[in-house]
């Protein structure tokens, strides 16, 4: 009776016209459209599109063979596709993209979207929506925090726990007065909160902060003035990103402020910064990474592979989570049987889970924070680099439990 | 002491807004064109340092020589063979097709290079700092400063004391008349639109060691010129240099002793002043009927 | 000598000069009469090649000279002296002198200039836009005249200025006339026109409609009283 009924499905999907009732392309699969698809968002063109880009596509596609291989014809459907769009940074953008993807595109999960500002208007699209969203490049913890959503799990990172990282343990190693420069817009803004309170928390102190234009290529002002501060700083914190770091550790660089007792820390920084700035610019530079390629065998695997794909270009931790999230998603409907939003998602919710990018990894149930080992790196000087991209060194392990912030009490799912 | 550091990097900061804003002055009176590529060959200027030093080895100090004149070049072709055509139209034409144009170079750079910053250090012998008797400051950066006020210098010695610059300065301020007393204005057109993008080449070249090489580098940089040009006065090329180095000093004036928000409006804010105020500019003439 | 055939001009849709013939020999002075708006500008303009709008030919000693550009025109022997004086304020006096280059057998030397308009010798570092009107009015003279420029195209060359003024302007007309040079002298000022000019064109509505030497100007005064309104 079921195999006349799955083969009378499949009649009616290949003549794509029974009048009847009933939903199409029934039978025992329980996908809308017999498919899923994913839907990469991000910057393609501008500063964040190294850092993920393109490449976080690629890494999709590279889950989605996996996948497959993985279930053979036991797998819920065959028919994965990948969507991507240019979100150009702008919220605006972002949001129309969004809709038209879950929409029009029928994308089940969108998956990256840098920029704290577009990140959380994607967020907000997601729950009128009902659909899956998993954000790996954004950093802002309203992710978590007011901005919290059922169908929105914040999956890489963080700047709490950037700022965990970086600024306790930077503190906690003896860099006690700190000058933070911050970009003033929502990304920096709550790195510099985020950054203060684990400054406080590790016993250091902020002698002063100061938010600079963004973006912007002139930082000169603020690195003339930081070794005139009283109390000196020990560290100059900054919170820019992308082609704004790049500028801001050039000129660092050219005023030597290290030569005059003031080191640097940075918020955020990507395996492709350091590669922009070359390590010798960087050599000692204290940071927090959430995935390092060359950590162990089973990261360099990984990268390996990616690198094979994508013209020798080493991950970020931004390719790698795109990679994971994607297939946690799959493994999830797996599971689930369906790709109903609502189900995929009490099969995430609380779900501990260890793949080469979540270390310890677990769904936290409470705000959807996706939490897993972080790690405190120091950028190695160019003499010390074997190979290409070989640029960090990993000082220390965080684990998953220590690495991020407790669950907010402004989150409500 | 801090405040006199901090006056002579405002005058480095405007160093770079005072060598654009002159390339655009210069082409702006000859032209009639706002050439929205400015920035972006600021951008090619960067980026032919990092070329040829990445691609060929040839050190910042030749790149400082070819990269202006071979993009000069191009700014000649250019002009003789897209926006010669539309000078007949409505200014706003030729804005849009360079607007265009900044987009295609911004994306032919990316799509070879991508829109990652690329690595580019300051010459061996500028690594240091020099003593300025009264503070230390990086080399680079005084050379820098010292190129660009030289550069002006330069620039209004040709246009003030040369026949070519007579002939510039008059065909700027009534090209019509400047033709019937026989003068091939035309002739003249293209070298002065190659001199304006040389210009932005140079300042891109000189920007290269200090600043994050990527191709976005000039589109964000360019509102900023324009404001200053705005400032300045239209065309007007000694204002487009006051307000150049003007601007970079009340920035790093304001950044290291008002608040931040005045920071980063304060070239916006005076810019509305001016508009207000003076809507031909600082040092700008109202342009004559015709 | 210069010779105009046939010329219609057009400002978009409105025809300014209609079918307008017109000579000037060689060492001639002659002057085109008329009401503001009869097109004696336009003509001027048609001349100098600075109007675009326009159909039929300009001969310049016996040849073509239509299809040239402004440019050509001048260095074929056109010097302009536009109506509001053709200053620059971002060019010295003495600039304006140098500025053209010479394009004919008979140029004035920077001497010569400053002996006829010692004004112009003494305010020789001044931006032009700083002169007076007359001042200004004798630069733009001296500048065609330094050009060596064998046709002058005169607009309106007194207007505006002091009875003396007025006639120092005659007084140079006449010495260039002396020299050979053909002038072509657009004039509301009858009775200036009378002492400088050998014939006169009157031109009303874009036509010529009266042509006369300047030896019947008395028996056709009325006749052109009533055509310039006066």
């Amino acid at each position: 009776m079921k195999k006349t009924l799955a083969a009378g499905a499949a009649l009616c999907v290949a003549l794509s016209g029974c009048g009847g009732g009933g939903p199409r392309g029934g039978g025992d699969s329980k996908l809308t459209g017999d498919k899923i698809v994913l839907g990469v968002l991000n910057d393609q063109s501008a500063t964040y599109a190294q850092l993920s880009g393109k490449n976080s596509v690629e890494a999709v596609k590279m889950a989605i063979e996996d996948f497959k291989a993985k279930y053979g014809d036991k797998a819920v459907t065959k028919n994965i596709t990948v969507e991507s769009a240019d979100h150009q940074n702008k919220p605006d953008v972002a949001n129309t993209r969004a809709s038209e993807m879950y929409d029009r595109l029928g994308v089940d999960a969108i998956l990256d979207v840098p920029t704290s500002s577009a990140a959380l208007k994607v967020a907000d699209v997601a729950k009128a929506q009902k659909k899956l969203y998993f954000n790996i490049s954004g950093a802002t913890t309203d992710l978590t925090g007011k901005s919290c959503n059922k169908y929105t799990f914040h999956y890489a990172y963080d700047t709490a726990m950037l700022a965990n990282g970086t600024g306790t343990a930077a503190t906690q190693a003896g860099a006690k007065n700190w000058y933070i420069v911050y970009p003033d817009y929502a990304f920096g803004q709550d790195m510099e909160k985020s950054f203060k309170a684990a400054i406080t928390k590790g016993g250091g102190t902020v002698v002063a902060s100061d938010p600079t234009p963004f973006p912007n290529d002139n930082f000169s002002t603020f690195l003339l003035k930081a070794p005139t501060l009283n109390p000196k700083p020990d560290v100059l914190g900054t919170m820019q990103a992308g082609a704004d770091l790049v500028n801001v550790v050039k000129q660092y660089n050219e005023f030597k402020l290290r030569d005059k007792g003031v080191g640097l820390a940075v918020g955020l920084m990507f395996l492709t910064d350091i590669h922009s700035l070359t390590p010798d610019a960087l050599a000692g530079t204290t940071f927090t990474d959430a995935w390092y390629w060359n950590f162990d065998a089973e990261n360099r695997a990984w990268a390996d592979k990616f690198s094979a794909r994508t013209g020798g270009q080493r991950p970020t931790f931004a390719h790698a989570a795109n990679y994971s999230a994607a297939m946690q998603y799959l493994e999830a409907v797996q599971a689930a049987g369906t790709d109903d939003a609502d189900a995929v998602v009490k099969q995430l919710e609380g779900k501990k889970v260890n793949d080469f990018f979540l270390r310890n990894g677990e769904f936290r149930a409470a705000d959807h924070r996706v939490l897993h080992d972080a790690y405190l790196a120091k950028v190695k000087p160019g003499s010390e680099v074997k190979e290409p991209w070989d640029y960090e060194q990993i000082v220390k392990t965080i684990p998953a439990q220590d690495a991020f912030r407790a669950p907010s009490a402004d989150c409500k799912l | 002491m801090g405040f006199l550091t901090q006056t002579f990097n405002g005058l480095v900061g405007g160093s770079f807004y005072a060598l654009l804003a002159l390339g655009l002055a210069v082409i702006f009176g000859m032209l009639r064109v706002v050439n929205f590529a400015h920035g972006a060959f600021y951008m090619l200027g960067a980026f032919g340092a990092y070329v040829l030093l990445a691609e060929a080895g040839i050190s910042f100090w030749w790149a400082l020589l070819a990269v202006p004149v071979v993009l000069g070049l191009l700014g000649i072709l250019l002009e003789r063979t897209l926006i010669r055509r539309l000078s007949a139209l409505d200014p706003l034409y030729n804005f849009l097709l360079t607007f265009g144009l900044t987009l295609m170079l911004q994306d032919v750079v990316k799509s070879r290079y991508g829109s990652q910053s690329n690595p580019y250090g300051a010459p061996a012998g500028l690594r240091g700092t020099v003593d300025l008797g009264l503070f230390d400051f990086p080399a680079y950066r005084v050379f820098v400063f010292g190129v660009a006020v030289l550069l002006c210098v330069g620039v209004w010695w040709l246009l003030t004391r040369t026949r070519v610059g007579t002939v510039v300065r008059a065909a700027t301020e009534r090209p019509e008349l400047t033709r019937a007393l026989g003068i091939d204005v035309g002739r003249w057109i293209a070298p002065v639109f190659g001199f304006g993008v040389a210009l932005a080449a140079l300042a891109g070249v000189l920007a290269a060691p200090m600043r994050a090489v990527n191709p976005l580098m000039g589109a964000d940089l360019i509102i900023g010129v324009f404001a200053v040009v705005v400032i300045g006065g239209l065309g007007s090329v000694f204002g487009s240099v006051a307000a150049g180095f003007g601007i970079g000093l009340l920035q790093a004036w304001s950044e290291a002793y008002g608040p931040g928000l005045l920071a980063q409006t304060l070239i916006f804010l005076v810019m509305a002043l001016v508009l207000l105020f003076r809507p031909a500019g600082l040092f700008g003439r109202e342009e004559l009927p015709t | 000598m210069l010779r105009i055939e046939g010329l219609s001009a057009w400002h978009g849709e409105a025809q300014v000069l209609r079918d307008v013939d017109l000579f000037v020999e060689r060492g001639e002075v002659v002057t085109l009469c008329g009401r503001n708006g009869a097109g004696k500008t336009t003509l001027l303009r048609c001349v100098m090649g600075l109007h675009g709008n326009q159909t039929g030919a300009v001969h310049l000693d016996g040849d073509d000279i239509t299809a040239r550009k402004v440019h050509q025109r001048a260095r074929r022997g056109l010097g302009w002296v536009p109506d509001d004086r053709g200053a620059y304020a971002t060019l010295t006096v003495a600039e304006h002198l140098t500025l053209p280059p010479v394009v004919g057998p008979a140029p004035w030397s920077l001497e010569q200039v400053h002996e006829a308009f010692p004004a112009l010798y003494t305010r020789r570092a001044s931006p032009a836009t700083k002169l007076s009107g007359g001042e200004q009015q004798m630069l733009a003279l001296a500048r065609v005249l330094r050009m060596g420029a064998t046709v002058l195209l005169c607009d309106e060359p007194t207007e505006g200025l002091s009875p003396l003024l007025v006639q120092q302007v005659g007084e140079i007309l006449r010495r260039a006339k002396a020299l050979g040079v053909t002038v072509l002298l657009v004039e509301q000022n009858i009775h200036f026109a009378t002492t400088v000019a050998d014939r006169h064109y009157l031109l009303a509505e874009g036509r010529i409609v009266g042509h006369f030497d300047n030896t019947d100007i008395h028996s056709r005064e009325a006749d052109l009283l009533a055509h310039l309104g006066i």
